[in-house]
């Protein structure tokens, strides 16, 4: 894999020496190879958006996990800029090349002029829209967090007082 | 008690082109594997050969294909109302709130032969076994009501929303029996429906091992380079799209001239940059086919939605390595137990995986090797035969 952030060779590799003769314990390969992403993912290796395109159609599956939640809300965050700055516009055919150049240079700014303000809503509306995600994914995190927590100390609390209960039929 | 000498299957579509479904194709194999054992075989079926508009394209009547196997074709029925059916199918898929009334208009307007009906209320108690399937169907639900005690239910069972219609539930927990293609899928049935474990069978279908060519379907497509393979309906469904940007991406953050060969019909929009580094070889011989199982570096099973999966039991006959994807508990099962495959859940997985197999063809042949070894062991007709006719001949004992 060519991110920018993970040079290729260090996503199958710094694992794939384990893989050895005889017969293929396919589980602990599989095994393998999700510890080693979830590692690259924490790391951040895979926060691309093209990625997270890629799932559009495993959200089904992938629902319930939530790992996946977490990185593809941090997906979104990397996304939800539209880049509304200028760029460097190039014309490869050399006849008539500057005056190409020149012509969708105007043109540009004529469709910046008019689209600036739509692309800056967009943004804002996109940002908002994140952030609200985010909060309601921690909130209820930190929710469920407590109820286990929760949960757990009540049924700490119910095994140690079990002898209180009277028992059926003692 | 006896052996069930005269069996009637029963099933929307006759599997006589490559243009059915792996569920029809299982019937007729059984159908025909049971009447070269010695029974008397009849297979009721519709005069329809596409499962979309279920229009009658053969004559209806009896055709006799050997001496005591004789399919007969029985005409759809004419008035459905297409509207109220997509309308029912469409809540029920989505898994919104239905009625029993909304199951019944989505059963009623499904595929239906009420020709088919009276034949088996009037004959069927002359059948010591009806066996039926596959369950998604209101020609399945209808029929199996005619004579329950002696059905035997083969539904190529789903995790799907459909699967939880209550009316199903009252199908599976009325017949007979249930033969079933794979442990998961059993255990799907009784955790939804909870169908007694007696009256359940494990069975799936018999392959038959080939060698085959890996060059011949290499030359004839000029493939020189390594390629994906995926074989079968190209359906949202069967996770066709899911792959296509899966390996439309992975060819962009990896190198190396990675192709995709895609077997069988249908149509499923390719992502542009993608699309020259595709083969679409569409249906193919018998032979072509394995020819390209064999020579395909990897076969990708990306459909969530299986029951037993034929194509990828038949790629491992071929000595191909599978991927496939985790969410369908029957291909991992495949998997875990032959050890001839690896299954992923996200991209990340998916290209590891793809990686590794791609750079090391040394565990490809070993995992190609352990899936056809599994194969032949575990699905060799005279197995699987023994076991289907076990469980007519002693269902309900």
């Amino acid at each position: 894999m060519t991110l920018p952030n993970q040079p290729a060779e260090q996503v199958a590799d710094d694992w794939s020496a384990s893989i050895g003769a005889g017969d293929e314990d396919v589980a602990r390969i599989v095994a393998e190879i999700r510890a080693n992403v979830a590692r690259k993912m924490e790391a951040g290796a895979y926060r691309d958006l093209r990625i997270a395109q890629a799932e559009r159609h495993n959200l089904r599956n992938l629902r319930d996990d939530e790992q996946f939640l977490r990185f593809y809300l941090e997906c979104l965050h990397e996304a939800a800029a539209v880049d509304i700055n200028d760029f460097e516009i190039r014309e490869r055919r050399r006849w008539g090349g500057r005056l190409l150049v020149a012509v969708k240079k105007s043109l540009w700014h004529l469709l910046k002029f008019y689209t600036y303000r739509l692309w800056s809503q967009q943004n804002q509306v996109n940002g908002l829209l994140v952030t609200a995600l985010e909060s309601v994914d921690e909130k209820y995190r930190r929710r469920i967090a407590a109820l286990e927590q929760r949960l757990a100390a009540l049924e700490s609390g119910s095994g140690e007082g079990e002898s209180a209960c009277p028992r059926p039929g003692a | 008690m006896s052996a069930a000498r005269r069996i009637a299957f029963v099933c929307p579509r006759f599997a006589e082109h490559g243009t059915v479904g792996g569920a029809e194709t299982l019937l007729r194999q059984m159908a025909e594997r049971a009447a070269a054992a010695g029974r008397q075989v009849v297979f009721l079926t519709t005069c329809a050969t596409d499962h979309f508009s279920w229009a009658n394209a053969v004559p209806p009547g009896a055709r006799r294909l050997t001496d005591n196997f004789e399919v007969r074709f029985f005409p759809v029925d004419p008035r459905r109302d297409i509207s109220a059916f997509l309308r029912a199918q469409n809540l029920i898929d989505r898994g919104a709130a239905y009625s029993t009334d909304d199951e019944q208009v989505w059963l009623r307007n499904s595929v239906n032969s009420s020709a088919l009906y009276s034949y088996l209320r009037e004959e069927g108690r002359e059948y010591d076994r009806i066996v039926m399937g596959p369950y998604l169907f209101g020609l399945t639900y209808f029929a199996a009501r005619l004579h329950p005690d002696r059905t035997m239910l083969v539904p190529c069972l789903h995790d799907e929303n459909f699967a939880r219609v209550r009316a199903f539930g009252e199908m599976f927990r009325s017949v007979r029996g249930i033969i079933f293609n794979s442990a998961p899928e059993r255990d799907l049935a009784r955790r939804l429906y909870g169908v007694p474990a007696e009256r359940t069978w494990v069975v799936g279908m018999g392959l038959d091992p080939f060698d085959a060519d890996p060059e011949r379907f290499r030359r004839r497509h000029g493939l020189t380079m390594p390629y994906l393979l995926y074989a079968g309906r190209r359906e949202a469904g069967k996770g066709v799209p899911l792959l296509l940007d899966y390996l439309d991406l992975y060819r962009k953050l990896n190198q190396g001239d990675l192709r995709l060969v895609l077997l069988g019909g249908g149509s499923v929009p390719l992502p542009p940059d993608l699309a020259p580094a595709v083969v679409d070889a569409g249906f193919v011989s018998e032979e072509d086919k394995q020819s390209a199982m064999a020579g395909a570096a990897v076969f990708c099973q990306p459909s969530t939605n299986e029951s037993f999966s034929i194509v990828l039991l038949e790629a491992w006959l071929a000595g191909a390595p599978a991927l496939v994807h985790a969410a369908c508990a029957v291909t991992t099962h495949h998997c875990r137990r032959s050890g001839g495959g690896l299954w992923f859940m996200t991209y990340a997985e998916f290209e590891a995986e793809l990686r590794l197999l791609l750079e090391h063809a040394d565990l490809r042949r070993r995992l190609g090797a352990a899936g056809r070894a599994y194969v032949q062991r575990e699905y060799r007709w005279p197995v699987i035969l023994a076991r289907f006719l076990e469980a007519l001949d002693h269902s309900g004992e």
